[in-house]
């Protein structure tokens, strides 16, 4: 079990590891310029007039509130689905009454007229 | 052994992506395109725009790479070609894969420019949409193959395929999966007509380079999923199952790549409604619905 979880944390650094040796080859072949204006980002060649890192207006906020309960609830779903066809019927009534309310949850809030762009 | 093989394979099978995209884009087979391309962008200048976050903006092209790298890890290409076969391997793919909204808003918010943070905030917007798309359809795969784990998931489907035995699942997961691999018509974050390329327009050179080889084995890493959760993974007769594999894979892939061009890109605002209005009531049906199959017909 260690070993899976090492296996896969070797990866991570051996991905790591490739990348950096790609960067050093690319080094390797030429340093950037430094040029004045090379550096603005993709606005039309000039600075943005407002600065970038403001409070960006999440639109989707109704959705957002809405996919945290669901979001939840799947951390519930996967055991339940593993034993699911041990247990028969009434995993599926158990289940199934704590997904209905979960679903009223969701026309109430269609209802209130959440699920659109704010 | 098997690591190194299945790492060469997805290298392969990330150069095949780039090959059969290029050929939806404009039906020719460039075969040596995408390694000139790579090497061409190897020889460019890696440009960091000014006043960065240098940390998220040099993280974020790595990250999308890795979290597309594990998640190809728990995926069987035949009885025992598989990395790690995790107990809890179709929890571990949907962990792995997460990373991705994290890697494209840390690539929106880092270098600092205007088109790449609009880029990174959208696809927020975008994983709220599909997200419920992915964990539902596969919490039906896993009520049938009663486990989490992936080659136990492949050998449910002995007898009849998942896309036969929950359709409705598997084309939910399908767009999901299209959705989460940002391809058009769902590539609000990278729209090179709104957005100059949004979360990639900052990139340039070798780290672009690294993070589009990071798109492009998260789409295999996507196909392969979809093989092993609905289309029987190596299963199949007459042919080997290495062979089944990969051509049940480049056939999810070439139909994922086909769907884009075809149609117009899809809103923000559309896309969301679409989801939750339609998509999710779909998906409980799914789960229902599988839950009564299971149950009375075994």
């Amino acid at each position: 079990m260690l070993e899976q979880y090492g296996l896969l944390l070797g990866l991570i650094v051996g991905a790591t590891g490739f990348v950096l040796s790609l960067y050093a080859i690319a080094r390797a072949t030429g340093k950037t310029q430094q040029e004045p204006g090379k550096d603005v980002p993709a606005t039309g060649g000039q600075l943005s007039r407002d600065p970038v890192w403001v409070r960006y207006h999440a639109r989707y906020y109704g959705y957002a509130l809405l996919f945290l309960a669901f979001d939840m609830e799947m951390a519930f779903m996967y055991p339940w689905a593993v034993v699911y066809k041990q247990v028969g019927l009434v995993a599926l009534l158990d289940m199934g009454v704590f997904l209905a309310i979960l679903f009223l949850g969701l026309l109430y809030g269609w209802s209130q007229g959440v699920l659109r762009r704010q | 052994m098997t690591t190194a093989l299945i790492l060469l394979l997805l290298a392969v099978g990330a150069y095949l992506v780039a090959v059969i995209e290029a050929w939806t884009m404009n039906g020719r087979w460039q075969l040596a395109a995408p390694i000139t391309a790579g090497i061409a962008l190897l020889g460019r200048e890696s440009i960091v725009p000014r006043k960065p976050d240098r940390v998220f903006f040099e993280v974020a092209p790595v990250l999308l790479l890795i979290s597309a790298l594990l998640a190809a890890t728990v995926l069987p290409l035949t009885p025992g070609l598989i990395i790690t076969d995790l107990a809890t391997g179709v929890l571990f793919i949907n962990a792995a894969l997460v990373y991705v909204l994290v890697a494209l808003l840390m690539a929106g918010w880092g270098p600092n420019g205007a088109y790449a943070m609009i880029g990174g905030w959208r696809f927020l917007g975008q994983l709220i949409a599909y997200a419920m798309l992915i964990v539902m359809p596969v919490t039906a795969v896993a009520m049938r193959a009663e486990s989490l784990l992936t080659t136990q998931i492949v050998t449910s489907q002995a007898d009849l395929w998942n896309i036969l035995y929950q359709p409705l699942g598997f084309v939910l997961f399908f767009v999901a999966a299209m959705a989460l691999a940002f391809l058009p018509p769902f590539d609000l974050t990278t729209a090179t007509s709104e957005l100059a390329g949004g979360v990639e327009a900052e990139y340039s050179g070798v780290r672009l380079a690294v993070f589009r080889l990071g798109r492009l084995v998260l789409v295999i890493t996507l196909a392969a999923t979809i093989v092993v959760f609905y289309l029987g993974g190596w299963q199949g007769p007459w042919l080997p199952p290495w062979a089944w594999s990969a051509i049940k894979i480049l056939a999810v892939t070439a139909l994922m790549l086909l769907a884009g061009p075809a149609l117009p890109r899809v809103r923000e605002a559309d896309l969301l409604s679409l989801c939750w209005k339609l998509g999710i009531p779909l998906a409980l049906l799914n789960i229902f619905v599988v839950g009564l199959q299971v149950l009375v017909w075994p």
